[in-house]
């Protein structure tokens, strides 16, 4: 069985315990005390993962570090369809790896910002907040004119992709560092639909979505 | 708005003592951090211990160590903290689960943790679950000077960190502080002895806080890590909506919100605020 | 050509009609955040395309609706589960006091929302605006990207001069140095060329953005709007205010009339003015017939959904004019008095199952409630008993509730006793009945309920035929010590309702005894307290009471109004 050292609260830890719930693979929880007891960057956590971070997987002799390199490997290896990691699509494959790399400016900026505002972590606040609206405001732009063309989804394909689980727990967890997410309608409507996705898990301040009516206009007949 | 930066000046809030960090945190190089409205410095010396200054008035302010916090005080302080008599049990586990930082007024944070009408929404399957919403009549009352919620009782699928199972769940509140709430359940495994579960908010500012939450367990199980991480679970499903709610400073005035006989706790907290003169952190009722 | 109808001032002017969003910015099951001159304000369109704007403020804690659920018909706060009708925003459930019917006074503050020119507009202004909606001559108006500012309204609005002169802009003033350009074309392109029309036009105006929001980094930041926190009850006691709305008439329009079975005819009733209160299940309506009589009936409506009231009348057999009224005199198209709704039947909502037993028309309350139970995924069992298939009410709704529902046709009184045994055999902690019916019937399921061991408060019953629960409490005068009034409490009245019902203003908020709204001062006499909001000492000296839920425990109570 897969292990997971895995912190309830840490974005990057929940974007696993998302894309394998979704894939709907067993895997056992290793908690680490990351906070107060920073236990991921013991000595004894450091021989697991150099750089003394979280999340790392172990799967039978095969460890891996790195929340977007983790979720590459999940799906490659667990996804019988083929969808969230596309490989057989080059167009595709690369607007996943784009907006992977966009994941990444968004644990920098968003992420860090919420890390400032619980924890005490130092960093520069208006800059990390200033970086995350400029990455918001692509995003919300992006995803408005993947709505006029029919889709709900970061890349262009009518499913979800590692992409739209990367990008969402930092995208969510937003207000935590002081970034509101009210100028970005186009954006919030796309959190609901992750949220509804089959298989979606919660954590604390990510809640499931209001599930969709039925039918379009379920007011029956009086 | 600018408001939320003053400085206290309520002689009930001044002339207590205040959390400021948990004792494993303190360093010789000293933190800075903030506590009603002053920046504050703190730390420990090897000779001389734990230490905060106040960077404002630039003065040492006094000091203590109780149940594994430093806590200060900027007016005249009291003889004594509250008492926890089962802190001084031989077999508890007496642990800090984390100080956080809340966007929200410390009144805020110590109702929140009074109330259990959320436990279904906010601790799903936790600490509560639809469709037992049911919060039954119990007695909140001002006793000695502090704020006790007696027969208080929900349902709950996953009690503790140790429960296996869900059952009826008996809790007892106490504020002993405006800005701290302790609460008291059943040990799971010996129903005679309580478990004690505390928040003491520093409040940094009018709208800002650093919540220290401190666990005080009868339990041979359960690793520190397993019940910081319970503890840690749950206040991270609060927070979100403390910082969701508007105003961040507590309404005295009972009708700005809309209270409910479920709420009689946070009834007797708010008049009790009221009566002392309380006016940092609240809007004062007109 | 730009056709900017706003100028400096009027952009701060809260009595004019504001843009808030595309209409596609509010979906189904989904709730918009926005904020206009500096109120947040939570947006959600309901399944019936109703829109509703509201606060961004639950009534309980004051935690943001935007991070609730829009459930269609209610919405969803995350923080208690509270729930709020479309339309009204009244509250129609509190979930930490499942049998208690929450006050009417529990509303959310609404403004109103128009759809046009493919944008959702609001005012928030008290009165209605002096100017109305811009109203331009488009056709077939074409909705461009909204996009967000970060610049005052009146900066943005002087740039908007130079932009793009083939859109029509409205700026959303957001707040001080926050605002919103929404965009319009006078036509709509061919589908084909839809895409690039809006991607020239988000382009052309980010271009404006970003000079914009050069020349505002420079400026020094304004203080944000600030909206001055209201309370939710303003009301004074004593000052004259229109009657409580408890027994407030609202008109309503027969907008529909239809035999729903043998002798039972259904009323569609529409609002003339303000939206109708947002009904709870198992409420009922007063209902003023054209021939001066009042009769009530309960309300189907499933809980929240108050687009229309729906009620369904059996013409009695010996009608003193009621029934018969309705069913021969009243007509489509007329206009009638009710009252808004009263709940003495409410439903929980904590079961972990519940049992629906409805005799002839003592169907109508329980037909809400099963549409409120499987609307919410609640387990429940409807039994509908009939005297034939002719005779049962509804018969299409009863179907959509599929297997939930089960018919009892032409059953002999002991072939309903059997069927009672059979429903009632196997007690349940965890469970509630509801009883709705004729006399006899009712009494053998209540005396069946017991003999299987029910207990009392898994039992809950209604007479059809307006026969209100007795309650054990005593009837005692009340005496008002200022105006010189005399009344009568009866078992079941509260001081608040008796008190409004002689037209003396009373401010409430709970009307649960939580909240302290409606304390009024005791002269002389030995109240009751059965509040929670009195501490031990007010309550001993005896000089102060709830008048929503407490009583006297003499004969006589003079209160100081």
């Amino acid at each position: 069985m897969i292990q997971l050292y895995n912190y309830d609260l840490s974005v990057n830890c929940y974007k696993q315990r998302l894309m394998m719930s979704i894939l709907d693979v067993e895997y056992e929880s290793i908690p680490v005390d990351f906070f107060p007891g920073w236990e991921h960057k013991s000595p004894e956590f450091k021989k697991i993962n150099p750089l003394g971070h979280i999340p790392v997987i172990v799967d039978d002799d095969y460890t891996l570090r790195d929340a977007h390199a983790i979720l590459i490997y999940l799906a490659a290896k667990y996804d019988p369809t083929g969808q969230w990691y596309p490989t057989g699509d080059p167009a595709l494959i690369g607007e996943v790896a784009q907006w992977m790399l966009f994941a990444e400016g968004t644990t920098n900026t968003a992420s860090a910002a919420r890390l400032h505002d619980n924890l005490g972590y130092a960093f520069d606040i208006d800059e990390v907040r200033a970086g995350a609206h400029r990455l918001f405001r692509v995003l919300d732009e992006h995803l408005w004119f993947r709505e006029r063309e029919g889709q709900d989804w970061i890349c262009a394909a009518d499913h979800p992709t590692i992409a739209d689980l990367a990008i969402f727990p930092d995208v969510m967890l937003s207000e935590e560092g002081g970034i509101s997410r009210r100028p970005y309608p186009a954006l919030r409507r796309w959190t609901d639909r992750v949220r509804r996705l089959d298989g979606f898990t919660p954590m604390p301040g990510i809640a499931p979505a209001s599930p969709l009516a039925a039918s379009p206009d379920p007011r029956t007949t009086r | 708005m600018s408001d939320a930066t003053r400085v206290c000046t309520d002689p009930a809030i001044l002339d207590l003592w205040h959390p400021v960090a948990a004792v494993p945190e303190l360093t010789a190089a000293g933190d800075t951090s903030m506590l009603l409205g002053s920046q504050i410095a703190y730390g420990t010396d090897e000779t001389d211990g734990p230490w905060v200054h106040r960077l404002d008035a630039d003065a040492p302010v006094a000091v203590r160590i109780d149940f594994g916090f430093l806590w200060t005080c900027f007016g005249e302080p009291p003889d004594a903290l509250f008492d926890i008599p089962e802190a001084a049990e031989p077999d508890r586990r007496i642990l800090n689960a984390g100080s956080i930082k809340v966007a929200t007024s410390a009144p805020r944070a110590v109702e929140n943790f009074l109330d259990m009408g959320h436990f279904p929404y906010v601790h799903t399957g936790i600490l509560g679950a639809e469709p037992r919403t049911e919060v039954v009549e119990y007695r909140a009352a001002l006793e000695n000077n502090e704020v006790w919620a007696h027969d208080c009782q929900f349902y709950q699928p996953l009690a503790s960190a140790s429960a296996a199972s869900g059952q009826m769940t008996d809790y007892t509140y106490r504020v002993p502080h405006p800005y701290c709430v302790l609460l008291y359940k059943s040990v799971p495994t010996d129903p005679s002895r309580r478990d004690v579960i505390g928040l003491f908010v520093q409040a940094m500012t009018e709208e800002t806080i650093r919540a220290h939450n401190f666990l005080c367990m009868v339990d041979e199980t359960t690793s520190d890590t397993g019940l910081r991480r319970f503890q840690q679970m749950i206040f991270s499903q609060d927070k979100p909506i403390l910082e969701n709610q508007h105003p961040k400073r507590l309404p005295l005035d009972p009708r700005i919100e809309t209270p409910i006989r479920a709420d009689q706790s946070a009834i007797v907290y708010r008049r009790w605020l009221t009566d002392m003169g309380v006016t940092y952190a609240v809007i004062p009722a007109a | 050509m730009t056709d900017n109808l706003q100028t400096d001032k009027l952009l701060l002017d809260a009595d004019r009609w504001f843009p808030i969003g595309r209409a596609d910015d509010a979906p189904f099951r989904h709730v918009l955040q926005t904020k206009l001159l500096g109120r947040e304000l939570a947006v959600w369109r309901a399944d019936d395309g109703f829109v509703n704007v509201w606060d961004n403020r639950c009534l309980h804690r004051g935690v943001r609706l935007t991070v609730g659920m829009n459930e269609g018909v209610e919405l969803r706060c995350l923080y208690h589960g509270w729930r709020y009708a479309s339309r009204d925003g009244g509250c129609t459930y509190i979930p930490a006091h499942p049998a208690d019917a929450p006050a009417q006074t529990i509303r959310n503050r609404t403004f109103p929302a128009v759809e046009r020119h493919g944008l959702i507009w609001t005012t928030l202004g008290d009165a209605a605006p002096a100017e109305p909606l811009p109203e331009l001559a488009l056709d077939d108006p074409f909705a461009l990207r909204s996009l967000p500012f970060s610049a005052s309204p009146a900066l943005v609005n002087r740039h908007l001069d130079n932009a793009d002169p083939t859109a029509l802009f409205f700026v959303q003033p957001v707040d001080a140095h926050e605002c919103v350009v929404h965009s319009v074309l006078a036509a709509t392109p061919p589908a084909h060329e839809q895409i690039s029309v809006w991607r020239h036009h988000a382009d052309e105006l980010t271009r404006v953005r970003d000079a914009v929001e050069a020349i505002a980094a420079g400026l020094p930041a304004p203080e944000p709007l600030v909206v001055a926190l209201e309370r939710i009850e303003p009301q004074e006691q004593g000052v004259p205010m229109p009657r409580a709305r408890s027994d407030a008439e609202l008109r309503v329009r027969v907008a529909r009339k239809w035999s729903t079975a043998t002798g039972v005819v259904a009323l569609e009733l529409d609002s003339i003015g303000d939206p109708l209160p947002a009904p709870q299940p198992g409420s009922h309506i007063d209902v003023h017939l054209p021939n001066g009589l009042v009769r009530q009936y309960s309300l189907t409506n499933r809980s929240g959904d108050a687009a229309s009231y729906v009620i369904g009348v059996k013409l009695e057999p010996n009608s003193r004019g009621g029934s018969s009224c309705i069913h021969d005199v009243l007509r489509e198209g007329d206009v009638v008095a009710i009252s808004a709704p009263r709940n003495n039947f409410t439903l929980r909502r904590d079961a972990a199952d519940t049992i629906l037993i409805a005799g002839g028309i003592g169907l109508t309350p329980l037909l809400a409630m099963a549409e409120t139970l499987q609307a919410g995924g609640l387990s429940y069992s409807l039994h509908a008993f009939a005297q034939s298939s002719e005779h049962l009410a509804f018969a299409d709704r009863i179907e959509n509730l599929g297997e939930a529902a089960t018919t009892h046709l032409g059953r002999s009184p002991a072939e309903t006793g059997e069927a009672l045994d059979s429903i009632l055999a196997t007690p349940d902690d965890d469970a509630h009945i509801y009883i709705c019916g004729p006399g006899p019937m009712l009494d053998a399921a209540r005396s069946r309920a017991e003999g299987h061991g029910w207990p009392d408060s898994s039992v809950h019953f209604e007479y059809f035929r307006n026969d209100t629960e007795v309650d054990n409490s005593s009837a005692f005068t009340l005496n008002l010590a200022r105006s010189g009034l005399t009344l009568s409490v009866g078992p079941g009245e509260t001081i608040l309702e008796v008190l409004r019902s002689a037209g003396v203003a009373m401010p409430s908020s709970c009307e649960q005894g939580a909240c302290g709204t409606c304390v009024v001062g005791v002269v002389s006499g030995v109240p009751v307290h059965q509040d929670v909001y009195l501490n031990p000492t007010e309550r001993a000296a005896g000089d102060r009471i709830a008048t929503c839920v407490s009583r006297s425990a003499d004969d006589n109570l003079v209160l100081d109004l």
